[in-house]
């Protein structure tokens, strides 16, 4: 679609100007609406949560979640409205998570916001998930200065990003192979410590000695690029091979020397970004964040340079769409639209 | 009055525009698996060459299916919130009534295939002449398996009975076996037609027979996969 087709341009606001997004999110278990004003400014936020009914299944059935979030999608718009005071004809833009998620779930509000996109003749804006959830950051901790770095890790992702401003960003290295949480879990599936597997690693380490064992940490020369797999390997290896010479295993010291590894290879490559790119703040992000070990050991090392370490609040770390909103504020600004045309990416990448 | 279709419960992706009793245009479009791509660029696109806007709709019909999880949920979103937006009554109707609404015939049995060896089916009869009826429903959407027709539609098997839609020869071949004498329907009847669909949804919204936009939502006609299972393992609920 051409720009010349885009009905609204000539109402398109700039930054001076008062910004109203409604922000619809339904990748995984929550059906979720926000209005966002100028991003940051969360004027409702509201969280419809479906855990309750996939926990006798053990897990998200996209099946039920779809039909739910069709359920759900109305009474969450029409009360994320009503809290902001808002009607559809005062929005200046509608924005809708494309991905990556359950694409089941997640065309049932990419769908409402085009249709919202057409009916009132204001622009569409399909915001990637993860980036949300870097964002989430920024709503929670507006005092955040610019630039800085980020470190986005998950099960999904191992992402090093460098944000001159919040415009948008740019990836200085992504992992090679695993994730750092896919590590996490299958290291401890492997080690039977169940699932997920960074707080059961976590948990097992907390009362061994991470000097136990010398695992190796991936070298990848000048490049911020991280690589897991060839630590899953010697983690696997060292397994077998005590096995074999009839060796007892203490899974608390290889947990606690497996998770330094990590905490080690993620650290190695921000704290190198940190000496280049002259930073202001650092901000982690997904769920590999929430580890106690990585935290206290980057915001030791980051004491030197006088950087604080920031991380979402428990309560934005959950799937919602003011995280969405305020994603969809900055691509607005740089009229980063989407056509109609736009499809759910059930694996999008930043 | 300003009614628009929308129907993107099977392969077929169907927008059409009727206005009091006139039809402004209409799309179909086998597209299989692309609905949620074009849609609301058809739609857009519909709208522009008619020089209609969005606000100008008084009414919105959709197909509630059976069909495609996905796709009925793509068209019943798109139905909601134009019904949310601009405060219009909007009407679900089954895509077999529409199906069965654009053929001729007294009986009509409407089918979609529901695999292994089952159909989704309705039986329509054709209205009294003095009824503002398009269509009369005899048994209403259902699974059923293809062998077990003959003995569903007993009561029926000294009338000519005209078939619509998937599947079609092969339920033919059954019913014609338990010697039911049969018909079938033009190949452009076997799609549900948007057009259908709108002058449906003109007649239902017109008598003010319109749906609960908060309650609306697809004929699944089957439970999720992991309910089905789960309730196999642990008995209901
Ligand atoms: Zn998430």
């Amino acid at each position: 679609m051409g720009v010349e087709k885009l009905k609204y341009k000539d109402k398109l606001k700039n930054k001076n100007e008062d910004i109203y997004i409604l922000a619809l999110e339904s990748s995984c278990d929550e059906t979720a609406a926000a209005v966002n004003k100028n991003g940051l400014e969360v004027m409702a936020n509201v969280v419809s949560s479906q855990v309750e009914i996939h926990k006798k299944f053990g897990g998200v059935v996209p099946e039920i979640a779809s039909r739910k979030h069709l359920e759900l999608l109305l009474p969450v718009i029409d009360q994320a409205l009503a809290e902001a005071g808002i009607k559809f004809e005062d929005l200046d833009a509608v924005a809708a998570t494309s991905g990556p998620g359950l694409v089941g779930g997640l065309l049932v509000t990419l769908t409402a916001a085009k249709t919202i996109s057409l009916a009132l003749n204001i622009p569409l804006i399909g915001v990637n998930h993860i980036a949300g959830h870097i964002y989430a950051n920024f709503i929670a901790n507006p005092e955040i200065k610019k630039p800085l770095l980020c470190l986005t890790i998950s099960g999904g992702h191992t992402d090093l990003l460098y944000f001159e401003d919040l415009r948008g960003y740019q990836i200085l290295g992504r992992t090679i192979d695993d994730a750092a949480g896919e590590a996490f879990d299958k290291i401890s599936r492997f080690l039977g410590l169940g699932y997920p597997g960074g707080p059961a690693i976590e948990k097992a380490a907390q009362t061994g000695n991470e000097e136990a064992i010398d695992f190796p940490r991936a070298d990848l020369g000048k490049s911020y690029n991280f690589s897991f797999s060839g630590l899953k390997t010697s983690v696997m290896n060292y397994v077998n091979n005590e096995k074999q010479r009839g060796n007892e295993i203490n899974t608390s010291d290889l947990a606690a020397s497996f998770q330094k590894a990590v905490v080690d290879s993620l650290a190695s490559n921000l704290l190198q970004a940190v000496e280049e790119y002259k930073v202001e703040s650092v901000v982690l992000s997904g769920g590999v964040a929430a580890n106690q070990r990585l935290r206290s050991y980057l915001e030791e090392k980051l004491e030197k340079y006088n950087l604080k370490l920031y991380y979402p609040p428990l309560e934005l770390c959950t799937d919602n769409a003011a995280m969405i909103g305020a994603v969809a504020y900055y691509q607005y600004l740089e009229r980063d639209f989407a056509p109609l045309s736009i499809s759910a990416d059930p694996s999008l990448k930043l | 009055m300003l009614t628009l279709a929308i129907d993107s419960s099977t392969d077929n992706l169907g927008l059409a525009l009727m206005e009091s009793g006139q039809l402004r245009g209409e799309f179909n479009l086998s597209l299989k698996r692309q609905h949620s791509e074009k849609l609301l660029p058809l739609m857009e696109e519909i709208f522009e060459l008619l020089e209609i806007e969005a606000k100008d709709l008084d009414g919105a019909a959709v197909a509630t299916g059976p069909g495609s999880f996905t796709g009925l949920r793509i068209g019943i979103t798109t139905a909601k919130m134009l019904g949310r937006i601009f405060a219009i009554p909007v009407k679900g109707i089954p895509t077999l009534e529409i199906m069965a609404a654009g053929a001729a015939g007294a009986y009509r049995l409407a089918l979609l295939d529901a695999r292994r060896e089952r159909v989704y089916y309705a039986f329509y009869q054709q209205p009294e002449a003095d009824s503002d009826d398009f269509i009369k429903e005899i048994y209403p959407p259902a699974a059923v398996r293809i062998a077990e027709l003959p003995e569903v539609l007993n009561d029926y098997s000294q009338k000519q009975i005209t078939i619509i839609g998937e599947k079609k020869l092969e339920v033919g071949k059954v019913l014609k076996a338990s010697n039911f004498s049969i018909k079938y329907g033009e190949p452009e009847s076997d799609l549900p037609r948007a057009a259908v669909l709108a002058r449906l949804g003109e007649n239902y919204l017109k008598r003010g027979q319109k749906d609960d936009i908060y309650q609306l939502k697809p004929a699944y006609l089957k439970k999720p996969q992991a309910e089905i299972n789960w309730q196999q393992k642990y008995g209901s609920n």
